[in-house]
């Protein structure tokens, strides 16, 4: 009856079970958070910078076994503090993104198609050597245009002048910080650089110009913003719409857009006309009071009103809230500022404004950088361009005077219209040219006339698909970039960035592509260091820092002058102008005839039935540059437009509905998800910029939210210096079925 | 015998999540859910009088928590420093505790089965480190200390400047997170997220009512009828079957 | 007795054949069903022992406060009381589920099944008077039972009902399988099968180990044997299977005998016919 068997099954399944019984257990009893993680003598801590925006946060990577456990904030960093956002946090995200470029590819289909074959590095290097050559004797040199983003980007702008081009230009300029740098410049000799030199912690009243602090997250800023409200600073918002700023201020002025230049005209009048001005300081370090005070005569706050829509008392009442502060008022200098292209008058009223009530220079106010005396790689001489730079006309722009000051859109042009000379290659470096420009149909045409294209990047930014050659760029987390030398701090310092781990897939970091790419073009000897640990020390040993104490701490910072007080005769001039003074009136704006002080330019009004489209920043995403990262994608995925109660009820649309945004030139967007609230004008809609990727292969991101970009047919260009004002986009929000 | 104690100023939260994703990156957190949680209190005035805030929210370590007596198997428990924890080991994963917790601070985490929230960062601590969304926070807005060190941040929010507790007309549990900044905008946010009421799942419901009776019915009757049978044996002085 | 003396129905038995059939050993239970029953009944005191100390929740909870602490104290923990209670269970599911597939041709058959759990009508009239005579409120004679009494039938029932719910449950709490949804009413289900239990081992070990009557029983599934005399009593139809089954082996041999005297005879018969044959005159 089967008895025998029965029985040595019995007794062999109970030594069976055992084995399974001991796993059993394991796996009943769940894994914890990763054990011994802070006793751990094998946790290593490597400090970094951040590159999850651009503000280089200080960063401990937290690595064991060549792993990437954690990211945090490097407590050692001068400026941040241990302190890191939420993009910073999310590194770790970017890192694993399985979408991540892992190799080196080159087209095979039609451009645009997004067909690629993999190759080696040394194929696609080689490529990149033939093309650019090619490219060279076809063409000339000047015939390749670079386009790229970040400081670390310095790599391929040697690589390029070494190839002999004058076309480089990024976003930076005259799509971001652009006219203030050149108006606080032209006022008080120094452009605003980066992080911004603005005393918040120490303010007595911070006023705030279409900033909007606190969605607008740069880590350090924000601890400096919250501790200057926690000591009892008086803040003031200026913005159409009630952000998380203008919940913390003490005046939200809702003002019309385009109207800044009247509300700081009228703020000068009243600071003049009442005496509130800091008369000492402008006695004795200002030039062009007289004429200011003629200029700002008629710009009283009942003319003001009318402009703004703010009530003339509000103008008044905010003045004498900045005169009871000063000089220790910060007016936040703003960071994109290409609105309407009169930018750059707007930031010099701004700089006068700052004047005015003694601000620059002092504590609470503008503080002043103190230089560092890096090192300098010295370089064979650069090769002369027989053609002027492609991207401006002879005398256009003439503020855009340096190097640095390259125009984006202006070689975008250049490329589609062949004019002054044709440009028919582009290395695009991290910069996510059809999202960051508008215009974008112009820059998707002018890419259908290029010979070539390369494009470095770490994600299959839309642009990838475009490309001729595709190189993979290893994350910040994994690569050597130049440190950061920051001067605009009250303690100067030097903040490095070294790879917590080894590069990933077959990425590499941008100083061994540009490197290698030197080589196939034989301009070696403009890459004279041999690697890394080379380069960093020839750029930090005049400042006698220890390599080994840098690469523990990751920053080391130095004594700063941040205040006049401090500065003595051996320190420069306090203000580098041509005069030596601030200009209220400014002598080179003089010199070029056109207006030396800022006068009120009305903007155009959005047509019957449109509102105009503005645009800002979420703390947790970084534009487009971390839509795709698994952990920010969780907090948001989509961007809402947002409209006031009252244009909605005018428009019959309710809170949550999917709406279409259609623009002046019929342009439309993806349905999206329509925010009604109370808090904002009723003449405006309002969005963060970043979202609705065009590229397929990141799969996040891919068509997640709208595209503000897209919708930005028209820009006004700043005649001064050429920045590309968008906030003159204006759109219909219809409901999304019947559009 | 400390009683560890979170205080969040409104009025330095800029709602920016940083401590979010610090401690999702700390916690391995899954996409879905979250140990700390930062919402938009919403908008309250008329135009152009707006007050606006945000409310940071995550396990409060109450007085009373709800949650232990709702754990079947004693997973979630108290220590002795009163913060609340899960002993992992000894969670299944029902639930129960997340239906009982007013303010939603638990979430089961579907890759282990089991459930998690935050624990004021207590392997941390035991490190000698702080928690890690309140070292991170870039507006030094999260502050963490211990309520009976009278020189402490914390005693001094909460007993001499008053921060308060959410809590509402039936749920006062004792919260020991605490909110101070202006009174609108910390009135405010506890108005957004009130405590919910601590629920029971249906499960446990039936469980404590139906289930039990019928189990104490089934097995009272027949231990009872055993014992009459045991009885009933001794009376009739059954022997062994023998004949 | 032959075959044909074995009684349809139980009867009077002389004191003869009484003592001869208390002598007289018949097979019960196989070994592995012996050594199957001990291992559960170990698996039950350690799964009932740790299972009630692991609720503590006041809503739910039956164990007075000193026992959890003293079993939580024994095994080192509350976690360890979790795992034990997990590893116990898994290696019970497992020997289950190989005994299963290995021995289901044997376990689920048809036979098997009717035998252990099969309720006819005997077994119905059975219950009910035996509920009779425990309250002394009847004289009737209780009708023939198989193997397995209508008691044991009902409890047999119970446990083919119970285990695979206690077992899915538990697999479901102890690896958090399916979902939370579905933990929540595994802890449930599981309670209330286990308690089930519960409430039939009240009667099922007060009758194997403490009601003298089944003394005979409960020695059977220590050597798998019981006397003919118990069984003929408490199980006649069973008895009488078995008997049969013996007669007609006994018959089998007695036929296979006589068939081979009668060959050797007429082999015999054959040969001395045919010696005859061949020689007349000797």
């Amino acid at each position: 009856m089967g008895n025998k068997l029965t029985r040595r099954q019995f007794f062999r399944n109970t030594t069976g079970t055992a084995a399974i019984v001991g796993t059993a257990i394991a796996t009943a009893s769940p894994q914890v958070h990763p054990p011994g993680l802070r006793g751990n003598t094998r946790v290593q801590q490597i400090a970094t910078n951040c590159e999850m925006c651009f503000w280089r946060c200080g960063v401990m990577a937290e690595v064991a076994d060549g792993k990437l456990l954690k990211l945090q904030g490097n407590p050692h960093h001068p400026l941040t503090k241990g302190k890191l956002c939420a993009r910073g946090n999310a590194g770790v995200a970017l890192l694993n993104d399985p979408d991540r470029l892992k190799y080196p590819q080159i087209r095979t289909g039609e451009r645009g198609e997004g067909k690629f074959r993999r190759v080696s590095w040394d194929e696609a290097l080689d490529f990149l050597g033939t093309k650019l050559k090619e490219l060279k004797q076809k063409h000339g040199p000047e015939s390749v245009a670079l386009f790229p983003h970040g400081v670390h980007s310095g790599f391929f702008a040697t690589l390029m002048k070494a190839y002999g081009t004058p076309n480089a230009a990024e976003p930076a300029f005259a799509q971001c910080r652009g006219p203030r740098d050149i108006g606080y410049q032209l006022t008080f000799g120094r452009p605003v650089n980066s992080p911004e030199p603005v005393d918040l912690e120490e303010s007595k009243c911070i006023v705030l110009i279409g900033s909007h602090i606190g969605e607008n997250v740069f880590t350090s800023q924000v601890t400096a913003f919250a501790e200057g409200l926690s000591k009892g600073a008086k803040l003031i918002v200026v913005d159409p719409r009630f952000s998380t700023a203008a919940s913390k201020a003490n005046y939200w002025l809702p003002i019309k857009p385009g109207t800044d230049t009247a509300l700081l005209l009228a703020w000068m009048n009243v600071l003049i006309t009442e005496k509130l001005y800091d008369e000492e300081y402008l006695d004795q370090y200002a030039s062009g009071f007289k004429e200011l005070e003629t200029h700002v005569g008629s710009y009283t706050p009942e003319w003001a009103a009318g402009m703004t829509d703010l009530p003339a008392a509000q103008i008044r009442e905010t003045a004498h809230l900045m005169a009871e502060a000063k000089p220790s008022v910060a007016i936040h200098p703003g960071r994109h500022v290409t609105w309407y292209g009169n930018d750059t008058q707007r930031a010099r009223a701004m700089a006068i404004l700052t004047a005015l009530l003694g601000a620059y220079g002092r504590k609470g106010g503008l503080f002043l950088p103190t230089k560092l005396a890096i090192g300098r790689i010295p370089l064979p001489q650069m090769p002369e361009s027989e053609k002027p730079r492609a991207d401006r006309e002879a005398n256009q722009y003439p503020l855009a005077s340096e190097e640095a000051h390259g125009l984006t859109q202006g070689l975008i042009n250049a490329t589609l219209t062949e004019k002054p000379y044709p440009i028919k290659g582009w290395i695009v470096y991290g910069q996510n040219i059809l999202e960051s420009i508008p215009t974008r149909q112009q820059t998707l045409a002018a890419i259908k006339k290029l010979d070539f294209m390369a494009v470095v990047d770490v994600l299959p930014m839309e642009q990838t698909r475009y490309a001729d050659l595709v190189l993979p760029e290893a994350t910040y987390l994994e690569r050597y970039d130049p440190p950061a030398i920051v001067t605009t701090s009250k303690r100067p310092f030097v903040s490095i960035r070294q790879p917590a781990v080894e590069a990933m897939h077959e990425s590499k970091p941008g100083w061994w592509i540009a490197k290698e790419a030197a080589k196939r073009l034989g301009v070696s000897d403009y890459f004279p260091w041999a690697d890394p640990d080379d380069h960093l020390r020839r750029l930090i040993s005049p400042l006698g820092i220890k390599m080994d104490e840098l690469k523990a701490l990751g920053a080391v910072s130095f004594d700063g002058k941040p205040y006049i007080e401090d500065r003595g005769e051996n320190d420069g001039p306090l203000f580098p102008t041509q005069s030596g003074k601030i200009e209220l009136v400014s002598s080179v704006l003089q010199d070029l005839k056109l207006d030396a002080l800022p006068k009120y330019e009305a903007v155009e009004a959005p047509p019957e039935g449109y509102l105009r489209l503005i645009y800002g920043r979420s703390p947790v995403h970084s534009f487009s540059r971390s839509e795709n990262n698994a952990w920010l994608d969780d907090l948001m995925a989509e961007n809402p437009v947002w409209i006031s109660s009252k244009a909605a009820e005018s428009f019959r649309l309710t809170d949550g509905q999917k709406v279409i945004l259609q623009n002046q030139d019929g342009v439309k967007s993806p349905a999206i998800t329509l925010k009604v609230t109370p808090a904002m004008r009723s003449d405006v809609v309002y969005t963060v910029h970043g979202f609705g990727a065009q590229g397929p292969s990141l799969k996040k991101a891919y068509q997640h939210g709208f595209s503000d970009t897209a919708l930005m047919t028209r820009i006004a260009v700043d005649q001064l210096m050429g920045a590309t004002g968008m906030r003159v986009n204006f759109v219909r929000v219809l409901p999304a079925e019947r559009a | 015998m400390p009683r560890y104690a979170m205080v969040i100023d409104q009025e330095r939260c800029v709602g920016c999540q940083s401590c979010t994703v610090a401690c999702k990156s700390e916690w391995d957190v899954p996409n879905g859910s979250a140990r700390t949680r930062v919402r938009n209190a919403g908008v309250r005035g008329d135009y152009p009088n707006f007050v606006s805030t945000f409310y940071v929210s995550q396990c409060n370590h109450c007085d009373h928590p709800t949650c232990v007596p709702a754990c079947p198997s004693g997973a979630t428990y108290q220590d002795g420093n009163g913060i609340v924890r899960v002993n992992k080991a000894l969670c299944i994963g029902c639930g129960s505790c997340v239906a009982a917790c007013p303010y939603g601070a638990r979430y089961i985490d579907a890759a282990k089965g089991v459930v998690d929230k935050c624990d004021f960062c207590a392997e941390r601590r035991e490190a000698g480190l702080e928690p890690a969304c309140t070292l991170t926070c870039p507006a030094n807005a999260k502050i963490f200390g211990d309520l009976e060190d009278t020189g402490s941040t914390v005693f001094n929010m909460v007993y001499r400047l008053g921060a308060q507790r959410t809590q509402s007309a039936e749920v006062r549990i004792g919260p020991n997170v605490y909110y101070a900044g202006r009174p609108e905008h910390v009135e405010m946010a506890a108005a957004a997220f009130p405590p919910g009421e601590p629920r029971t799942v249906a499960a446990g419901r039936v469980w404590s009512g139906f289930a039990k009776k019928v189990v104490y019915l089934a097995v009272g009757t027949t231990f009872l009828g055993q014992a009459v049978a045991f009885f009933h044996q001794l009376a009739t002085g059954e022997k062994q079957f023998d004949e | 007795m032959t075959s044909q003396t074995v009684p349809v129905v139980p009867a009077p038995l002389t004191f003869e054949e009484s003592r001869l059939m208390a002598q007289s050993l018949i097979k019960k239970h196989q070994v592995a069903v012996v050594l199957l029953h001990w291992f559960n009944a170990i698996v039950w005191a350690l799964e009932l022992m740790t299972g009630s100390a692991l609720i503590v929740a006041p809503a739910y909870r039956f164990m007075p406060n000193w026992y959890l602490t003293m079993m939580q104290e024994m095994a080192g923990g509350r976690a360890n009381l979790l795992r034990i209670h997990i590893a116990v269970g898994v290696t019970w599911t497992i020997v289950f589920v190989v005994y299963a597939v290995f021995g289901w041709r044997y376990f689920l058959h048809a036979e098997v099944l009717r035998k252990e759990i099969g309720l006819e009508g005997d077994d119905f009239r059975w219950l009910r008077i035996r509920i009779l005579l425990l309250l002394n409120r009847t004289r009737e004679e209780l009708p023939p039972q198989g193997a397995y009494n209508a008691g044991q039938k009902l409890y047999a029932l119970l446990i083919y009902a119970m285990v695979p719910i206690i077992m899915i449950t538990g697999w479901i709490m102890a690896f958090h399988l399916i979902g939370t949804f579905a933990v929540q009413w595994a802890m449930v289900l599981h309670f209330v099968a286990a308690g089930m239990v519960v409430s039939g081992l009240m009667i099922h070990v007060y009758m194997g180990a403490v009601f003298p009557e089944e003394k005979p029983a409960f020695y059977s599934m220590i050597t798998g044997m019981v006397d003919e005399l118990y069984a003929y009593k408490h199980h006649f139809k069973w008895w009488r299977e078995v008997k049969l089954q013996q007669h007609e082996w006994q018959e089998g041999i007695e036929n296979e005998g006589r068939e081979a005297v009668l060959v050797a005879k007429r082999a015999d018969d054959s040969n001395r016919a045919g010696a005859a044959r061949i020689d007349p005159e000797a």
